[in-house]
C-alpha cells in the first residue's frame, strides 16, 4: 500500500489540508503550502501528538532582541500539544539542531493528488549538530 | 610595611588558617599547567600613582569582602609579605606559583575594589589598574613571560569600557577582559552590548568574576544576606546563572558568535542542571525569543568556559561521570585563585581523572581559549 489517492487537485486550495488514513497507525496530513503539496506524518517527533490537528500559521523571526517580524506565513505547522513549530513543506523545526517530522511526496496524477508513501529516493533528514 | 597585629599579638598572616601545604595533593601534573585565575593587587599608594590627578587625593575603598570576612582568613598564609597585602608581591607570587605549586603560566586578573556608586571613579580605577598591571606584573616583573593579563573594565560605564578595550586590545600581553560578577542589571541586556561587541571584535574572552563588596551591589541572594561566610562562599558563585541565562535568552550569543564567556568563580557543577531546565521548553517558547536560534545547551560548548573551584565536584567515585555530563573536557579550565584562601593546588586538582582529560582541564582548554603560544625558556 505505497500510494494513496487523496482528492481532486481543486479540492485542496492553498492553506488547506486533509488528514488521510493510509492504513498505518496515524495516517498523514496532506497540505497545500502556497501551491506545493506535502504529506506529513500525523505524529509529532517530540511526544507523539497528532501533529496535523495543529494550526497552520507563521512565526516571529528576529536577528535583534528588540525586533520581531512575521515570517513563513501559512508555512508553520504548530503541534497542538506543546507548540513545536515545523516549517512546511520541509517538515523541520526552526531551531538548531533541527528536528524533522516524517514527510512524503505528493504527486499530481490525472488531476488527482496522490501520496507516495514509498518514493524511490527520499530526501534524507538534515544532519543533527554533533553533541559537544 | 610590617604585617599588622590583629589579635593576641598574632599577625594577620599567623591568623590565616589556610596554607599552600594544606592545599597540596599527591599528584603533581606531568605537563605544564595553566593557572587561569591569579589575582594580583596593587597597594593603594601604588594605584594612586596611576590615577589621574583629579582622583589621586580621593579616599578609595579597601577592596575587601567586608560583609563576609572569612573565619579562616581571606588569603593563604604564604601570600603575606612585608611588601604589602596578599597578592601585591609579584616575586613572591612567582615563587609560590611557579616553583612551589608547579604552575607554568598564569592569567592575572586584578580585582577593582568592587562596584562603586561613581562609575567615573570606577572607570578611572580600571584604567589605572590596567596601566599598573602592564608596567609591573606584565612588565618589569615578567622576564619569564609567564604572566598574561586581564583588561579590567566597568560595565556601568559602557563607553569607557569600550575605550579601555580599544586601548589595550593590540597588546598581546592582555588576553581577556574582566568584569565583576556583581551587577545591578543582567549582562545579557542591551546597555552592556557594546562592551561584549568590542570584546568579540578583538577575540578577547570576557571573564566574569566576583569582585570586592562596597555596599552598592545587590544582595548575594535574591532573598537577601546569608548570615555566614560558609553560606556566602557556597552560594555566591551560583549567581553566574543569572548572567548566563540572560546572555542566552537575550540573543547576545546569537548576535556575537565570537563572544567567549569565562565564569571565574566556579559553577560548572550547576551548569548542567541549568541546561536541562532551559532546554526543556525552549522549542515551544521559541516564538517569544525569536532571536535565540539554538537549543540553549548548544551555546555552552561554543561560548562558555568555567574555571574550576576547589569547593565543587563530587567524590572521586563519580567524578568522571560528573565531568562527562557537562562536557568538562572542553568547557572546564583550572585556576588556583591565588592568593585566596581557597587555593586550588595543581597537585590536588582532578588527580584521578584520566590523563588526557586532566591535561585538557589543567592546560589545553586555557591554551586554546587564550591562544597561548608555547613558552620559550629564558
Amino acid at each position: 500500500m505505497s500510494r494513496h489517492v487523496v482528492c481532486r487537485v481543486e479540492d485542496l486550495p492553498d492553506g488547506a489540508h486533509l488528514i488521510v488514513d493510509t492504513g498505518g497507525r496515524v495516517g498523514v496530513g496532506v497540505y497545500n503550502i502556497h501551491g506545493e503539496y506535502v504529506a506529513v506524518r500525523n505524529l509529532c517527533p517530540h511526544a507523539g501528538a497528532p501533529l496535523c490537528r495543529g494550526i497552520l500559521s507563521g512565526a516571529p523571526v528576529s536577528d535583534s532582541p528588540h525586533e520581531r517580524s512575521w515570517a513563513y506565513d501559512g508555512e508553520i505547522l504548530k503541534c497542538p500539544w506543546h507548540g513545536w513549530e515545523f516549517k512546511l513543506p520541509e517538515g523541520i523545526t526552526l531551531t538548531d539542531p533541527p528536528i524533522k517530522v516524517k514527510t512524503f511526496p505528493v504527486i499530481v496524477e490525472d488531476g488527482m493528488l496522490v501520496v507516495d508513501m514509498a518514493p524511490a529516493a527520499r530526501p534524507s533528514p538534515p544532519a543533527q549538530a554533533t553533541a559537544l | 610595611m610590617s604585617p599588622s597585629v590583629d589579635f593576641q599579638g598574632l599577625s594577620l598572616a599567623e591568623l590565616a588558617r589556610k596554607t599552600l601545604a594544606d592545599a597540596a595533593g599527591d599528584h603533581p601534573p606531568t605537563f605544564p599547567v595553566i593557572d587561569a585565575s591569579v589575582h594580583p593587587r596593587p597597594r593603594v599608594d601604588e594605584l594612586r600613582e596611576y590615577l589621574p590627578k583629579v582622583w589621586q587625593g580621593r579616599r578609595l575603598p579597601a577592596g575587601d569582602r567586608y560583609y563576609y570576612p572569612n573565619p579562616l582568613g581571606d588569603s593563604i598564609r604564604e601570600s603575606f609579605s612585608d611588601a604589602g597585602p596578599p597578592g601585591s608581591d609579584p616575586a613572591l607570587a612567582s615563587r609560590l606559583l611557579f616553583e612551589e605549586a608547579g604552575v607554568d603560566r598564569a592569567i592575572l586578573t586584578p580585582l577593582t575594589l568592587g562596584l562603586l556608586p561613581d562609575g567615573d571613579l570606577l572607570a578611572a580605577i580600571c584604567s589605572a589598574t590596567n596601566e599598573w598591571l602592564a608596567r609591573t606584573w606584565l612588565g618589569e616583573h615578567n622576564p619569564h613571560g609567564r604572566f598574561s593579563g586581564t583588561i579590567r573594565v566597568t560595565p556601568t560605564r559602557p563607553e569607557a569600557a569600550v575605550a579601555e578595550i580599544e586601548k589595550w586590545a593590540g597588546d598581546p600581553r592582555f588576553v581577556q577582559i574582566g568584569v565583576p560578577l556583581q551587577s545591578l542589571q543582567l549582562y545579557g541586556t542591551s546597555p552592556f552590548f557594546p562592551i561584549w561587541e568590542a570584546a568579540a571584535r578583538h577575540n578577547l574572552p570576557v571573564l566574569i568574576h566576583a569582585d570586592a563588596e562596597t555596599g552598592v551591589e545587590l544582595a548575594p541572594t535574591p532573598a537577601g544576606y546569608l548570615r555566614h561566610f560558609l553560606g556566602f562562599a557556597a552560594y555566591n558563585p551560583i549567581n553566574f546563572v543569572n548572567h548566563l541565562t540572560s546572555f542566552m535568552v537575550g540573543g547576545v550569543l546569537d548576535r556575537l558568535p565570537d563572544l567567549r564567556l569565562v565564569f571565574g568563580d566556579g559553577g560548572y557543577d550547576l551548569c548542567v542542571p541549568l541546561m536541562w531546565r532551559v532546554d526543556k521548553d525552549y522549542r515551544p517558547m521559541r516564538p517569544d525569543v525569536p532571536w535565540m536560534k539554538r537549543l540553549p545547551s548548544e551555546y555552552i560548548g561554543q561560548h562558555v568556559r568555567f574555571i574550576a573551584h576547589s569547593m565543587e565536584g563530587p567524590d572521586d567515585a563519580v567524578l568522571d561521570e560528573w565531568l562527562e555530563m557537562g562536557g568538562a573536557k572542553s568547557t572546564l579550565m583550572f585556576g588556583t585563585n591565588y592568593p585566596s584562601w581557597d587555593f586550588f593546588h595543581p597537585s590536588a586538582a582532578f588527580a584521578h581523572v584520566e590523563p588526557e582529560g586532566r591535561e585538557r582541564i589543567l592546560a589545553t582548554n586555557a591554551i586554546e581559549l587564550y591562544g597561548l603560544s608555547a613558552r620559550e625558556e629564558n
